[in-house]
């Protein structure tokens, strides 16, 4: 039994019809059109799934379309404004972190996440906060190279919390 | 195919008269980190025939979010996620032990969503909140539709997945004491991080002139729930806390335990390791 469910995508309120049973990642991917976070393994394994929900990075396979009801969902494409790429985003880019860049979306929404709590992480840090984002390109060493220069400053100020807080 | 179906009440009146029709399969919804990978799994089978409808119910709308104390307890509400837990300051003064769990279970984007209530009504043997909540001897408390009812941890798993709650019974919170003796969790996984558990073990311990006053230990993912020791518990007791008399009283969890071989570690493999992790949680017990 489909319903309609509204909530916040990317700052912008929408409304979709929803099934009882669909995850988020079906919900954004299939009816909303977005495919910046992937669909890896959908079992909560591999973080390329990860978008930020209600200020948290989540893995959005395990999560069910139904309970994101008036909450604020933010993916990738909705860290940039127009076309200046987020520090992360920017970071990620410049260190050339992405390979295949299919982990890509998922790391950065962890990492845009994890510096929103925790702006001057030690690298052991970030390393644990990216331990859920598998790359099977395996470029962990430029991703956590990449998000400490970020926390240093490097590529300028990190917009604030409330920016995804629409 | 069966169809789902899904509500989110907001009230306990409002879910015990959803759980009143027979015609569905209920199932209740925590955080989802779970639950929502088993209903995709179910999902991308074959179908089974003449299944029932599933009736899938979002708990998270109950007011169970939350953690307060009074002078001698700690209440965790059930849908609280870890993340909450762990960055809880009555939690980090009060019992660090169920922090350093919490810290091995997945990464924070599960954290995040994982509630300590879904951690526990899962039952599964390999969960890494439910040693510690043994030996701090937390209660847990279902909330049917005739009334509350408490119930010991370690009374509360029966096997794997199966708990002594009813099926129109929620657990609403937890109830853990305050205590004076200092606990501790270890836990061995085949890597560092984003492990499920070979073999994991909490341990309380109260001691005066380093002459134990009191024990508990718990361990998990060697028998078809988690365990209290008991058999090591004894051996320790009234004994002096000597690097000798906790290697020897950890080697009695082999007793205990009934451990099988699955994709994490064999029977074999625990029962060697066993020991190892329960006499670890038992010494960082004991450091001051
Ligand atoms: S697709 Fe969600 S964690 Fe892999
Ligand atoms: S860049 Fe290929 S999976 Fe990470």
């Amino acid at each position: 039994m489909s319903e309609i469910l509204s909530f916040y995508l990317n700052g912008n309120p929408v409304e979709v019809l929803v099934k009882p049973e669909q995850t988020l990642l079906e919900l954004l991917r299939d009816e909303l059109g977005l495919t910046s976070p992937k669909c890896g393994c959908n079992h909560g394994d591999c973080g390329a799934c990860t978008v930020i929900l209600d200020g948290k990075a989540v893995k959005s396979c395990l999560v069910l379309a139904p309970t994101v009801k008036g909450k604020k969902v933010v993916t990738a494409d909705g860290l940039c404004s127009g076309e200046k790429l987020h520090p992360i985003q920017q970071a990620f880019l410049d260190y050339g972190a992405p390979q295949c860049g299919y982990c890509t979306p998922g790391m950065v929404m962890a990492a845009t996440a994890f510096l929103l709590e925790n702006p001057k992480p030690t690298k052991e840090e970030i390393k644990e906060a990216l331990s859920g984002n598998l790359c099977r390109c395996a470029g962990y060493e430029k991703y956590t190279e990449a998000v400490l220069a970020v926390s240093k400053g490097e590529f300028g100020l990190l917009p604030e919390g409330s920016d995804f807080n629409v | 195919m069966r169809s789902y179906f899904y509500e989110s009440p907001d009230s306990f009146g409002k879910l015990f008269e959803i759980l009143e029709d027979n015609s569905i399969e209920m199932k209740f919804l925590a955080g989802g980190s779970d639950f929502v990978p088993r209903l995709s799994l179910e999902r991308e089978k074959i179908h089974k025939e003449n299944q029932k409808d599933s009736m899938i119910i979002n708990l998270s709308d109950l007011g169970l979010n939350y953690i307060v104390e009074n002078d001698t307890e700690v209440i965790i509400g059930a849908t609280t996620t870890f993340a909450e837990i762990e960055k809880n300051d009555i939690i980090k003064g009060e019992f660090p032990a169920l922090i350093k769990a919490i810290n091995e279970i997945a990464g924070f984007s599960v954290r995040n969503i994982a509630t300590i209530g879904g951690n526990i009504m899962n039952a599964s043997p390999a969960a890494d909140s439910v040693p510690v909540l043994m030996v701090l001897e937390a209660e847990f408390v279902l909330r049917g539709p005739d009334g509350s009812r408490n119930i010991e941890a370690k009374e509360f798993f029966t096997g794997p997945g199966k708990t002594v709650a009813k099926e129109n019974e929620v657990l609403t919170h937890i109830i853990i004491r305050k205590n004076k003796g200092k606990s501790a969790f270890n836990k061995l996984g085949r890597r560092k991080a984003e492990t499920l558990s070979v073999v994991n073990a909490a341990a309380y311990v109260e001691k005066e002139n380093n002459i134990c006053k009191a024990v508990r230990v718990a361990i998990g993912s060697v028998a078809p729930t988690v365990l209290r020791c008991e058999e090591v518990e004894e051996l320790l007791l009234g004994k002096e806390l000597t690097e000798e008399n906790i290697r020897v009283a950890s080697e009695k969890v082999v007793d205990a335990i009934s451990p099988i071989d699955d994709i994490r570690a064999s029977a074999w493999y625990r029962k060697k390791v066993a020991p190892v992790i329960v006499r670890r949680a038992i010494e960082a017990a004991i450091v001051d």
